[in-house]
């Protein structure tokens, strides 16, 4: 454990180490691979040895499981060429040897910096992704920092089984800037950080349970989340499909005219939302527990 | 190339049954034929906005389509322009929307359907992304505007002058926009131009579609993404180990 | 960006390590991150390779690395450095860490 850090605080690489068996954890295709961007050289911006992304194999409570982590600081975490195949690899080889596969997701979607390259690769690990599944392979997206997941890896989380998220995490496709700027600032003010996370933060997701787990924003935590998941699985079949398209039919009939996050709140069972609005992630979900009754 | 209206577009690419494509919303669904055979059709046109209530409709079918038509052939029009930057769509998730969809066509996917994309119109980013790009095989009128976003956009956002973007893109067609240099990446199986024979090609699409993931290779043969299936392949030989 | 690439003359690194690279920071805005591995050319030199997005400080970067493979035993070890304009003694605490964790091992 790493005592009183925070895991939207800590590297893509402390991260791994910190949600699994010590020592445990190999990397794929290491820094010393050397795997740079060439787009990111040819137009004169930074590379980094891994790309973005730290993949490898490890064990959590003794169980074998592949793992992803995107590194926000570098170009927003977004997803090229080569990060994106590390990406598509890692869940291939989690679909052919059925092991468990987790992403722990901090990236804006596809990098602009290597155009149509990302998208596809993006495209294509969902792609993967759906092949575990069919193989009832579990994929969990692990969401806890203020890049959150938004765009293409947005979309891609929820193609995941499951998502852990924490309080701090954020899930969507379009950010706040980008919609303050289509919308106004009147529709939607992006320095408005409460407004903003009441839209897209792990507490609403969890509510509406797009989220299927909302703790602490620190990695045992997270581990202990994941740990939990790792047995089960979210099958595609007609039944579960069906049931979901009721469920998000339901949820735009009730809610779609209603821009107030608060309300949804209210809806959803949090009775008290200013004291909701300071809870911790496990609070939150105590709370909201109780209102529903 | 001039575009051709939506309806027109339709009766070059289904014929007769066309008539049997509803268009609501700028959204498409529906049953057609192609080759002789039934095929299922979604869809979108007039480079539409897609959010929440548009994922769903497209996702019904899908369901509907799955449960009443078993394996028939789905194919899957792109003309939209993404997902329009709303704060209330993003509240009830969107990409849980999204997401649902994509699932949809997964279990078609397992259960014996088909899956072709033909890109018609604009195919941009996450309009792409969201279902046609899911497709077994995907294709692309060459009128249609395919890619992640034309070099100016992606200039006004990177802050990378227009002349070094260009200049690039000669060499690294990922960063050209269009749908010959996404062909050449692999994203698309292959560029239809839009006055030859649609029906024929559509036909000869679905008998020859396979589910593979073809992408990477073509990128690779073809030399626009040269590192992609590399790398994937690299992962897959270190896991094993 | 500017490159450069020179080799420092040092004491041979003469602890056994578990692993044969460390790697500390990210490049990110202000940041940088280093790759420390063994099998440099020579064993009695610390070779550098340096990428920085920040042009014009290349007497800087050759003193503080310089320095450190002066006041540390780092011959035969090979450096990479991938700079987004961090301050120099950013530089310095990644060097360290870089090589506290390829001597002492952790993260």
């Amino acid at each position: 454990m790493t005592g009183g850090v925070l895991f939207h605080e800590q590297t893509a690489r402390q991260r791994l180490d910190a949600i699994t068996d010590q020592g445990s954890f190999v990397e794929f295709l290491p820094p010393p691979e050397r795997l740079t961007s060439p787009y990111l050289a040819q137009l004169g911006i930074p590379v980094s040895l891994d790309d973005g992304v730290v993949i490898g194999r490890a064990r959590i409570d003794g169980k074998k499981v592949y793992l992803a982590a995107q590194v926000g600081q570098f170009v927003g975490g977004a997803v090229g060429e080569i990060h994106g195949a590390k990406l598509t690899g890692l869940f291939k080889a989690a679909s052919r040897d059925g092991v468990p596969c987790v992403v722990i997701v901090e990236s804006g979607g596809v990098r602009l910096h290597e155009g149509s390259a990302g998208e596809i690769a993006i495209a294509e690990t969902m792609r993967a992704i759906f092949e575990c599944r069919a193989r009832k392979v579990p994929t969990i997206a692990v969401i806890g920092t203020d890049i959150g997941a938004y765009g293409g890896m947005g979309i891609l989380s929820t193609c995941c089984d499951f998502r852990v998220m924490t309080e701090h995490g954020r899930l969507g496709i379009s950010g706040p800037i980008v919609i303050e700027k289509w919308m106004g600032k009147k529709a939607y003010d992006s320095s408005n950080r409460a407004l903003v996370w009441k839209t897209s933060g792990g507490k609403t997701k969890y509510l509406l349970g797009d989220a299927d787990a909302l703790v602490h924003d620190a990695a045992g935590a997270v581990r202990e989340a994941i740990g939990k998941l790792l047995t089960r699985s979210s099958p595609v079949t007609l039944k579960n499909a069906k049931a979901r398209q009721k469920d998000l039919e339901k949820r735009l009939k009730r809610f779609g005219k209603t821009a107030d996050p608060d309300d949804l709140w209210k809806s959803l069972g949090v009775r008290d939302i200013a004291r909701a609005s300071l809870a911790s992630g496990p609070e939150f979900v105590t709370l909201a527990r109780a209102g529903r009754k | 190339m001039k575009k051709p209206s939506q309806r027109s577009l339709l009766g070059k690419l289904f014929g007769a049954s066309a008539k049997g494509v509803a268009i609501e919303d700028s959204l498409l669904t529906g049953y057609a034929q192609a080759g002789g055979k039934d095929i299922c059709v979604i869809g979108t046109c007039s480079g539409t906005y897609i959010g929440n209530a548009a994922a769903l409709r497209l996702a019904a079918h899908v369901i509907d389509c799955i449960e009443r038509h078993p394996r028939t052939p789905i194919v899957m029009l792109v003309d939209s322009a993404g997902q329009e930057p709303n704060r209330a769509d993003e509240m009830l998730g969107l990409a849980s929307y999204f997401g649902h969809l994509l699932s949809c066509l997964e279990l078609a996917r397992r259960k014996g359907h088909k899956l072709i994309t033909i890109a018609t119109g604009k195919a941009v980013g996450g309009a792409f992304i969201c279902y046609g790009m899911f497709a077994d095989r995907i294709y692309a009128l060459d009128s249609a505007s395919v890619g992640l976003m034309p070099i100016e956009a992606m200039s006004a956002v990177t802050k990378i002058p227009v002349p070094v973007l260009r200049k690039l893109s000669k060499t690294m067609p990922a960063l050209e926009f269009g749908a010959r240099p996404f062909a050449l990446l692999g994203g698309v199986e292959d560029v239809w131009p839009t006055d030859s024979d649609l029906p024929a090609k559509l036909a000869a699409a679905i008998a020859g579609a396979a589910v593979d993931d073809n992408r990477a290779a073509l990128g690779k043969k073809r030399g626009g993404r040269k590192l992609a299936l590399d790398v994937r392949n690299r992962v897959l030989a270190e896991s094993r180990r | 960006m500017e490159k450069f690439a020179k080799a420092f003359p040092s004491r041979s690194l003469r602890v056994k390590t578990s692993k044969p690279w460390a790697l500390a920071g990210v490049v990110g805005s202000g940041n940088l991150e280093v790759l420390l591995e063994r099998g440099g050319r020579q064993s009695d030199a610390m070779e550098c390779h340096v990428e920085t997005s920040i042009p014009g400080y290349k007497a800087s970067w050759l003193a503080a690395l310089a320095d450190f493979a002066r006041n540390y035993p780092a011959g035969g070890t090979k450096v990479t450095i991938n700079d987004q304009g961090a301050p120099p003694v950013l530089v310095n605490l990644r060097l360290r860490q870089a090589y506290d964790h390829l001597t002492k091992g952790g993260k």
